[in-house]
């Protein structure tokens, strides 16, 4: 007996204008009892609409114009409200992607739960409370008794998503809805959260839908997978299947997009022995204790780095792999001068290199550049293109004019970018689009070494094999070395012939890539390297 | 000029409505001279004449016709709330943005004089002042401006704060470029989509607080032909002759309405979230 | 939390003393101006140069100015404002009833104004878009772009003139009994109800909106949490959080509203004295007010901060 069957789906989100821009198309399926069906796609192909459309529900501003959901042989579409508010919830549960903002911050998180459980149990406050605190006990969560008068904002990531699960259980679901559920987690945690939703699955024998963009992650998970691209549903069916041999081109790409950490890279510099470009020895930093004259923050619990010390030889990459809270981000704001270390030295070929941007010379300036996680924002949105390059090839080559346009050609030429969007404003370029002017701008002052901090982590994975390639071949053609930060090892062994792995703010590991991904000495090494090959299975 | 105008926003009834009735008034103070039938200060005809076919809007109290009256009530009004606010808000945002950059004492600094300001009504500054330093017309231009600025750099502030940590900035900095170069290129212009509300805003505001303390008898004087003096100049003869009161009441209301359909018109068109928090206009 | 109040506490403290600077500056910078406004027309006219001299020696101008600021503000912490020009009399005593006078107008409007506010305010979020939000929102800007004294002198030509129900003066006097005061001004209070609905009304649907269309409403709505609870339990209080933060502007707008109301019904409230001392530039009672109202100003912000701290948990520990 299907649980679930979608016929003909379609939403569509209403504009400004008022047109209905199609956001979900045709969607159908069937999912059996007990059975996991991933629903995987980019940014933009509508699988977070496609999730909720099987509740019935759209976010404000869209609409369910046609198809039917069948659930357990009821359709959705056609409940009378009340119905629909016992089957939310109830036979149908929903685990959204941030659990954050998905908590209502001024309820304590277990009257949250109680709430879902008096709705569905229809028992009282105190059977309410009892339940909830088993709910807890059964997510993991510690000490449930003191946590359930806490506050969303005083728990941890990862406890805020078990209270979501808890909350999502309460009413018995015979099938869950989960959306991008540990997209906002730790790895560390994501492991967890992972085990914690297999194990509850098999023993409530629940349906899932899992939504997600990691490939990884649905093949771990899911029995069934569905690709979805710009609303439209292009390939369906068993996972090991559609992985290994997938019929829809689109897939073909998606699949090989996806960075390998045991996959031999192309193009990357084997170690030398060459002397340091940069040198950074016993760096230490600690963020100070906000606040100004009329208020007062606590001092932060420990160092964000210490004892920092690596060397990246001229034209080598270096990757800095750490999950969020590791220190690598403030790593590399310390290397490009945004922020000046406590403690430590740095040295740039060969000179003493100043902590502040400020104080360095404009040599040491130029030849040192960045490239921000986010694209969107490292572009200023009121200026055209154009003028983005031309800042840096006036102020560090004293281009300008005609020959300061060549410049801008060639490298968007190197770039693989279209000459007509140097008179186009950041916001009408795509993501990837906008990453890759972002590497222009740092290339137009040829520098010797390019820090990337996360440059592919807020791209699509399609797009991120080619923004890398286009990277590695910029960075062979100018001989530049490159600190790769980044928390995806598959993107680290394909772009860095050395790593070093950090956690809490000291480094744990480091070596060659390929020894450090094929032979972790590192306990905490070696747990990463496990999360992320874990969906290899799969995998072609 | 901004970049992301929705012009879908501006075609709904209201947003057509504000900017029409600010257009209406602009060529009316404009045009005045040139339209009115009369002088606005000559006695022309009886003492409060109903409105009829020699006087389209009846007589004021003194014999003056009505009609040339409010089309030149609105012109002083314009200029100092105009000259004032422009002054407010080009400090006003200058300084937010500064704030916003450098932080520290000077941050602290303004931030308390905002909140000196918002602890006081407007009235009660203007009555302040006047006491102290008289009515004239360069006084209450400068008051509005400063009643004004304080609240300017607020918003102006908390929008450059959104823009200061952004990776452009961050990269203009990283270029070597000077911190008044890195707030006139690359923070400035991410401003102006507020500003531009801001001004519309606090125009509304002056526009009030002005005919408000004209009414009160804190404001312009007589002669100048005024709305909010007019409406005070009638209120003795409102039973016998309710227009006194009624179309210079009618002529600010349509004024400042314009003006607040019209902001929240460009708020919109411009992909700001309704105006919150811009409350209290006096 | 008891610190963060105390030190919102010292903050208000350091504002109403900037305050004070600011007054005294503003009447009291010019020594020679000070005296010939506390002089009468009259005694100006008689005095010669020597009195002059000998009288600004008198009343203390030849000191510096920061030793007549901090004269000013010991008399004023003791509750001495010093006296009018014309008739000497302690200004303590010529505001004392009318301040009375004046909160309990503020006070019936915001018990009035608020939980209509509310209401409205919750019914125009949830209903976005269709028409009691068209009408709430454009009855909202209507509410506050016609300013008091139009709003004010058309209640009473409908009320007071064209249908004679309500007195268009107030029939109460200054010192009457605070219900005798209220049961007599129908129409002042209505007048400034409108422009306090009208401020709220535009805060409370923004912040409704804005909570309406969390991810924590989505998520107790697919939950199957029911509408009535989604409103009140969820969404209600951190929507009045904006409200409460944006407390100082509100109560400004009410005092300016409260003072032109009470010149166009006469209500015997600060309003009019105000307006009065200053066509008669009689300083310190426009000192003392401006005190006053700074001091009701800062208090009402301290108060609403304690609410936000009360209702948003993440507020408490700063």
């Amino acid at each position: 007996m299907s649980i679930l069957q979608a016929t003909n789906l379609n939403v569509s989100y209403r504009r400004s204008d008022g047109v209905m821009s199609p956001a979900v198309i045709d969607a159908s399926f069937t999912l059996a009892e007990g059975e996991s069906l991933g629903i995987v796609g980019e940014s933009g192909s509508g699988k977070s609409t496609l999730a909720r459309a099987l509740m019935g529900y759209a976010r404000p501003g869209g609409l369910i114009t046609s198809g039917e959901v069948l659930l357990e042989g009821r359709d959705v579409r056609r409940m009378p409200a009340a119905e629909m508010k016992l089957v939310r919830g109830g036979k149908v549960a929903f685990v959204p992607q941030n659990p954050l903002s998905s908590l209502t911050p001024h309820l304590k998180v277990g009257s949250q739960v109680a709430e879902a459980v008096r709705i569905h149990r229809g028992c009282g406050a105190a059977e309410a409370r009892a339940a909830t605190l088993e709910l807890f006990a059964a997510t993991n969560l510690p000490g449930p008794a003191g946590l359930y008068d806490r506050f969303p904002h005083e728990l941890s990531g990862g406890q805020r998503q078990r209270v979501v699960i808890a909350a999502a259980l309460a009413g018995n679901p015979r099938l869950v809805i989960l959306d991008e559920p540990t997209t906002a987690l730790d790895k560390t945690t994501e492991i967890q959260v992972l085990e914690l939703v297999r194990s509850l699955r098999k023993r409530l024998n629940t349906a899932l839908v899992y939504v997600s963009h990691d490939l990884n992650v649905v093949s771990e998970m899911c029995d069934r997978v569905l690709v979805m691209l710009r609303g439209a549903v292009v390939e369906e069916g068993p996972t090991a299947r559609v992985y290994r041999q997938p019929s829809s081109d689109y897939t073909r790409k998606l699949i090989a997009s996806v960075p390998r950490i045991d996959r031999e890279p192309e193009g990357v510099q084997a170690p030398s022995d060459a002397a340091p470009l940069l040198s950074v020895r016993d760096l230490g930093f600690r963020y100070p204790s906000r606040g100004g004259f009329f208020s007062r923050a606590k001092q932060t619990a420990r160092p964000a780095l210490e004892g920092i010390s690596f060397d990246i030889a001229p034209g080598e990459t270096l990757g800095l792999v750490g999950e969020s809270g590791s220190g690598k981000s403030t790593a590399a704001a310390i290397v490009a001068g945004l922020l000046t270390a406590g403690t430590g030295t740095l040295r740039f070929a060969g000179d003493a290199l100043a902590g502040s941007a400020r104080e360095r010379t404009q040599e040491q300036r130029r030849r040192i550049q960045i490239v921000f996680q986010d694209p969107l924002s490292s572009l200023n949105p009121r200026h055209r293109i154009e003028s983005i390059l031309a800042r840096p090839l006036a102020l560090f080559h004293g281009l300008t004019g005609a020959e300061a346009r060549r410049q801008s050609l060639e490298l968007f030429e190197q770039l693989q970018l279209d000459p007509q969007l140097l008179d186009a404003y950041p916001r009408q370029l795509s993501g990837g689009q906008q990453q890759r002017v972002a590497i222009a701008r740092a290339f137009a002052a040829k520098p010797d070494l390019v820090i990337c901090d996360e440059v592919t982590s807020a791209l699509d994975v399609s797009v991120q094999a080619q923004v890398i390639a286009l990277l590695k071949d910029l960075q062979q053609r100018n001989g530049a070395a490159c600190l790769f930060i980044s928390h995806d090892l598959g993107v680290i062994r394909q772009v860095a012939g050395r790593v070093v792995v950090l956690r809490d703010g000291t480094i744990r590991e480091t070596g060659t890539t390929k020894a450090v991904f094929q032979k972790p000495a590192d306990e905490y090494t070696r747990l990463l390297i496990d999360a992320a090959s874990r969906g290899y299975v799969n995998l072609p | 000029m901004a970049l992301r105008i929705d012009k879908f926003a501006l075609r709904k009834p209201a947003a057509i409505l504000g900017l029409s009735l600010v257009a209406i008034h602009l060529i009316l103070a404009l045009f005045s001279p040139w339209i009115a039938p009369y002088d606005p200060t000559a006695l022309v005809g009886g003492r409060a004449e109903a409105p009829g076919a020699e006087f389209l809007l009846g007589t004021d109290v003194l014999g003056r016709d009505y009609l040339s009256r409010l089309l030149y009530g609105g012109r002083m009004a314009l200029i100092v709330t105009f000259t004032g606010v422009v002054a407010a808000v080009t400090i006003g945002s200058l300084l937010g943005v500064a704030a916003a950059y450098f932080g520290g004492v000077l941050d602290d600094v303004l931030m308390r004089i905002c909140d000196i300001k918002l602890a006081l009504p407007g009235i009660l500054f203007v009555s302040l002042f006047i006491t102290g330093f008289g009515e004239s017309l360069m006084v209450l231009i400068t008051l509005i401006g400063m009643i004004y600025f304080p609240g300017v750099i607020r918003i102006v502030r908390a929008q450059a704060m959104t823009q200061v940590n952004l990776g452009y900035v961050k990269a203009a900095q990283l270029r070597g470029e000077s911190a008044p170069s890195v707030i006139a290129r690359e923070i400035l212009p991410n401003t102006l989509d507020v500003v531009y509300v801001e001004f519309a805003i606090r125009m509304s505001h002056a526009v009030l607080l002005l005919s408000t303390m004209s009414y009160l008898g804190l404001g312009l004087s007589p002669p100048t032909p005024d709305w909010g003096l007019m409406v005070s100049e009638g209120v003795g003869q409102i039973s016998f002759a309710p227009w006194l009161v009624l179309f210079p009441a009618v002529f600010i209301s349509t004024l400042v309405i314009g003006l607040n359909f019209g902001a929240e018109a460009l708020a919109n068109a411009l992909g700001m979230d309704a105006a919150r928090g811009y409350v209290g206009g006096v | 939390m008891g610190k963060a109040i105390l030190r919102r506490l010292a903050l208000s403290l350091m504002v109403v003393w900037l305050v004070t600077v600011l007054v005294f500056i503003s009447t009291e910078v010019l020594p020679g101006d000070a005296l010939q406004v506390s002089l009468t027309a009259d005694e100006a006219a008689q005095m010669s140069e020597a009195d002059f001299t000998k009288r600004r020696a008198e009343l203390g101008l030849d000191r510096p100015a920061p030793v007549r600021y901090f004269s000013w503000l010991a008399n004023a912490a003791r509750g001495d404002f010093g006296k009018t020009i014309i008739g000497r009399e302690d200004v303590a005593t010529v505001i004392g009833y009318p301040l009375r006078n004046s909160i309990l107008l503020g006070l019936v409007t915001a018990l009035v104004a608020i939980p209509i506010a509310l209401a409205i305010g919750i019914a125009a979020a949830y209903w976005r878009g269709r028409w009691p939000d068209m009408m709430a929102s454009s009855g909202a800007i209507l509410g506050y772009s016609i300013p008091e004294f139009a709003s004010g002198n058309f209640l009473v030509l409908c009320f007071a003139i064209w249908l004679p129900v309500f007195p268009a003066m107030i029939t109460a006097f200054t010192r009457d009994a605070p219900s005798t005061l209220i049961a007599a001004s129908f129409l002042p209070i209505l007048t400034v109800v409108i422009g306090s609905i009208a401020h709220l009304v535009r805060l409370v649907r923004a912040g409704f909106i804005e909570a309406l269309n969390s991810d924590y409403v989505e998520r107790a709505r697919l939950a199957g949490t029911s509408e009535l609870q989604l409103v009140l339990r969820h969404a209600l209080p951190a929507s009045v959080i904006p409200a409460l933060n944006s407390a100082a502007l509100y109560v400004a707008g009410l005092l300016s509203g409260i003072i032109v109301v009470e010149k166009v019904f006469a209500y015997p409230g600060l309003g009019l004295v105000l307006i009065q001392a200053v066509e008669k530039r009689e300083v310190a009672v426009v000192q003392a007010i401006s005190l006053v109202a700074a001091v009701v100003v800062v208090s009402m912000n301290l108060l609403a901060d304690a609410a936000v701290m009360a209702l948003d948990p993440r507020a408490r520990r700063r």
